[in-house]
């Protein structure tokens, strides 16, 4: 099997390299670019915890292969914080005590991201269906949603005020 | 529901090394593993509290085995008592020899002193008074060094193997959890509405880790009523359903409104009074959810899970029961 070029924009750079096509992007992005916040869980598109921003949508990346990742945009959850400043949503977890053994929370914050950069004000149905894809055993989801809530409320707040958008 | 915190009738102790540094801040060693539910978190409350330091000055080593002392197993809700308790056994054997230095340098006695904010105060004179730095540099001046080591083994007895009497545990988590649910007698579904668990904790020491910890329990135990079985071969013993496609655990879309209540009874062997909530967390919703649904329907279960499949075999052969009795 030859390798093949895959180019994508990764966490706001442009980054090029060379993969076999049966690599899976779960791989491609923990073991070739070293973003250890993609979590395997299940491996089968069940757990959500493998969840970036594909192309603005959450998908899990265990079941992709890296030739889908060309031409593409990937954000993970180290291109959420901006100059050492946590993203509104990591700071809403931290304050809300959302994280227990933190295996889910990787994919939780970019699934909610992903929600956010779709619909700054979700209803509480909305965002419970856009998570609904991450599993969690440890919360019991309570504080994940109070977190997520949080969020959009400061969100609204800030942009009342003439701030800076979600993204 | 009652239950037991540490291992049954058995030794089962913890332990833990504690060091205060010249800069006022601490070091903190245990073995204790954090699997999530905050046991860091929690040794590091109880050693500022103990020592009279902010949280921020305590840093804190734990589940390494090349320096850490032995914390035996994050298992049987025991952590905060018996680790918890063994830090504070650290932290006060640092701390007599603290006192005794900042004793001699406000000109009284090492027990009318409190350890609180990163200062030493004389309990009944606020204008006695030092700051830790300073006691840290009187420390290096007298050549003294506070370092602790603590451990503990909560009193129980073996059991009678004849009739099973003796001390299992040396204390006790009470929970009382109520639960709404509503069945759809045709499909069997169950939809778990509201729940309130409320957690005797003894004294809480993190009130949202607690209240973490008590959600979390109360939707897996809604699994394990509603959804979750461990399906195994009887040919070989593997099982069947080990992918999470086959084997469902519930999603936040079944999740009901979950409201904890931290019960604070007094006194208790463990740090400050605290007990443990690990498995508390997860035990009373169990029957709780099981008992709504046979409120519900007027019939009885006896094995778990309870499937819809289950509900509508129950609901058909209580329909035909009720027809036969009225014929």
């Amino acid at each position: 099997m030859n390798k093949i070029s895959i180019s994508l924009n990764l966490n706001g750079t442009d980054r090029t390299i060379l993969v076999y096509p049966n690599r899976r992007v779960v791989d491609l992005l923990r073991e070739d670019f070293k973003l250890t916040s993609v979590k395997e869980g299940c491996s089968e598109g069940e757990c959500g915890a493998c969840t970036v921003i594909f192309n603005g949508d959450a998908v899990t990346t265990c079941c992709m292969l890296a030739g889908q990742a060309d031409q593409s945009t990937i954000i993970t959850l180290e291109g959420l914080a901006k100059d050492g400043e946590l993203d509104l949503l990591q700071q809403c977890f931290l304050d809300e005590g959302a994280v227990q053994c933190g295996y889910c929370t990787p994919g939780m914050i970019l699934a909610a991201k992903a929600l956010l950069l779709k619909n700054q004000s979700p209803t509480e149905a909305q965002i419970k269906l856009a998570m609904s894809g991450n599993l969690c055993r440890c919360t019991g989801y309570q504080k994940i949603h109070a977190a997520v809530k949080s969020a959009v409320v400061i969100y609204k707040d800030k942009m009342a005020q003439g701030g800076e958008s979600i993204d | 529901m009652w239950y037991g915190i540490g291992n049954t009738g058995l030794p089962n102790p913890a332990a833990a090394f504690v060091e205060v540094l010249g800069d006022a801040t601490a070091n903190l060693m245990f073995g204790a593993a954090d699997i999530g539910q905050g046991s860091g978190t929690t040794m590091t409350q109880i050693a500022a509290e103990a020592l009279g330091l902010s949280y921020e000055k305590v840093r804190v080593t734990w589940g390494d085995t090349r320096v850490t002392p032995d914390g035996g197993a994050t298992s049987a809700s025991r952590q905060t008592l018996i680790t918890g308790n063994a830090v504070l056994k650290a932290c006060e054997q640092a701390k007599e020899t603290l006192a005794g230095v900042a004793a001699a340098y406000l000109g009284c006695q090492p027990e009318e002193l409190e350890f609180s904010q990163n200062t030493v105060t004389k309990i009944d004179d606020a204008t006695v008074t030092m700051t830790y730095k300073t006691l840290m540099a009187e420390m290096k001046a007298a050549g003294k060094m506070a370092v602790g080591a603590g451990y503990y083994n909560p009193t129980t007895t073996t059991l009678d193997p004849n009739d099973m009497s003796g001390i299992p545990y040396e204390v006790y988590s009470y929970a009382t959890t109520i639960c709404e649910v509503e069945v759809d007698t045709e499909t069997g579904e169950v939809d778990v509405l509201k729940v309130v668990s409320a957690h005797d904790v003894g004294q809480t020491i993190n009130q949202s880790m607690a209240e973490g910890q008590i959600e979390g329990g109360v939707v897996m135990g809604q699994g394990f009523v509603l959804m979750e079985e461990i399906e195994v071969s009887e040919k070989d013993g593997s099982i069947k359903n080990p992918i999470f496609s086959k084997y469902i655990i519930p999603s936040n879309l079944d999740v009901p409104e979950i409201y904890p209540i931290l019960v604070e009874s007094e006194g208790g062997p463990g740090p400050f009074g605290a007990k443990g909530v690990g498995e508390p967390a997860l035990i009373p919703i169990i029957p709780a959810i099981v008992a709504a649904i046979e409120d519900a329907l007027n019939v009885q279960f006896t094995k778990l899970p309870v499937f819809p499949k289950d509900i509508v075999a129950a609901v058909k052969e209580k329909e035909a029961a009720d027809k036969n009795k009225n014929n």
